[in-house]
């Protein structure tokens, strides 16, 4: 699940809008197109995501988080493509992480 | 071969539900995480992947633990604790562990007695304690079983919601472990206590966890 991030970071940063949402789940995109009232390849590249190194990653059945180095995080799940972005752009809420949820820039 | 399956039929009749209602728990439990899955716009995923998850895990080992506790106490308890009427009882006059005579223990051990009874010393305790410690040892390994598959299932939920995930001894003072504990707990000591005061008063013709059918109701300690 690392290498989708970072590949993804990748497909954002390069503008790549196709890429980037062929690393999401459906419904990471379909949130994102509702939310956006547009094509998800061209609406994924107003969405603000970190460009930095993974410096953590955590699987739990079928769900796994990984952590970026300055804070963000990102949230997947096990699909038959192989894991997908579920959510991107994460930062605690505040108080304890366990009690509350993360504040995404796009989420399913 | 019909003379080993009559002498064996309480446990093999017992041993093929335990299996055939695991399968079941299986099958069901499959579909119902599947329906999850579809709920949270998630991919389903195959059976032989959710045997191997924690999800089927904790919900067997929630129930394996509550079992051995209830046995656990049981056996234990009903080496001091009495209950007037009750066949589960031991007579009123005979709380505790038993004379050596009694145990068939040491010189009072017959020639077919186990070994470990005749030797005397520590093995002699060991194996007169061997079922309560086995159901003790088996009760904490299913509840140490418990909380390890449970705290995988709940930080994957965890993920589902955007929250962090807890460490072991965070999930051990979670709702959620403490739930799954004492709801199986609570129906454990229901039933025990159920049995204990019920055959007092009821009986099941031909069962030893019963009191003769025309045994007073007084009687204590006595199977029909």
């Amino acid at each position: 699940m690392s290498t989708v991030t970072e590949r993804f970071q990748r497909a954002v940063a390069r503008d790549d809008g196709r890429a980037a949402c062929a690393l999401l789940t459906q419904g990471a995109v379909v949130a994102l197109e509702r939310e956006a009232g547009r094509r998800c390849a061209v609406a994924i590249t107003g969405v603000r995501v970190a460009q930095a190194p993974v410096a953590r990653a955590q699987v739990y059945v079928t769900s796994a988080k990984v952590d970026l180095r300055g804070g963000e995080s990102a949230f997947l799940s096990a699909t038959r493509a192989g894991w997908r972005l579920d959510a991107v752009g994460c930062r605690p809420q505040g108080g304890k992480p366990a009690d509350l949820p993360y504040d995404c820039e796009l989420e399913a | 071969m019909s003379r080993f399956l009559r002498q064996n039929s309480l446990s093999l009749c017992f041993g093929a539900l335990f299996l055939a209602t695991l399968v079941a728990q299986a099958l069901v439990g499959h579909a119902d995480f599947n329906h999850a899955a579809a709920a949270h716009q998630d991919d389903t995923i195959s059976l032989w992947r959710y045997v191997r998850s924690s999800d089927f895990g904790v919900d067997v080992l929630e129930n394996w633990q509550s079992e051995y506790l209830q046995f656990s106490l049981y056996i234990l308890g009903t080496v001091w604790l009495l209950q007037r009427g009750s066949p589960e009882s031991k007579p009123l006059d005979e709380a505790g562990g038993g004379s050596d005579h009694d145990q068939q223990l040491g010189t009072h051990a017959g020639d077919r007695s186990p070994r470990w009874a005749r030797l005397g010393g520590t093995r002699t305790w060991v194996y007169s304690n061997s079922l309560g410690l086995a159901m003790v040892a088996i009760w904490l390994a299913s509840w140490l079983g418990q909380s390890v598959t449970g705290r995988v299932a709940y930080n994957a939920e965890q993920f589902d919601h955007r929250e962090a995930a807890v460490t072991w001894l965070q999930y051990v003072g979670t709702s959620d472990f403490w739930s799954r504990t004492v709801q199986n707990w609570q129906s454990e000591f229901l039933a025990i206590g159920s049995m204990a005061v019920l055959s007092i008063y009821l009986r099941q013709r031909g069962s030893p966890e019963s009191k003769p059918v025309g045994a007073p109701h007084d009687a204590t300690g006595v199977e029909g």
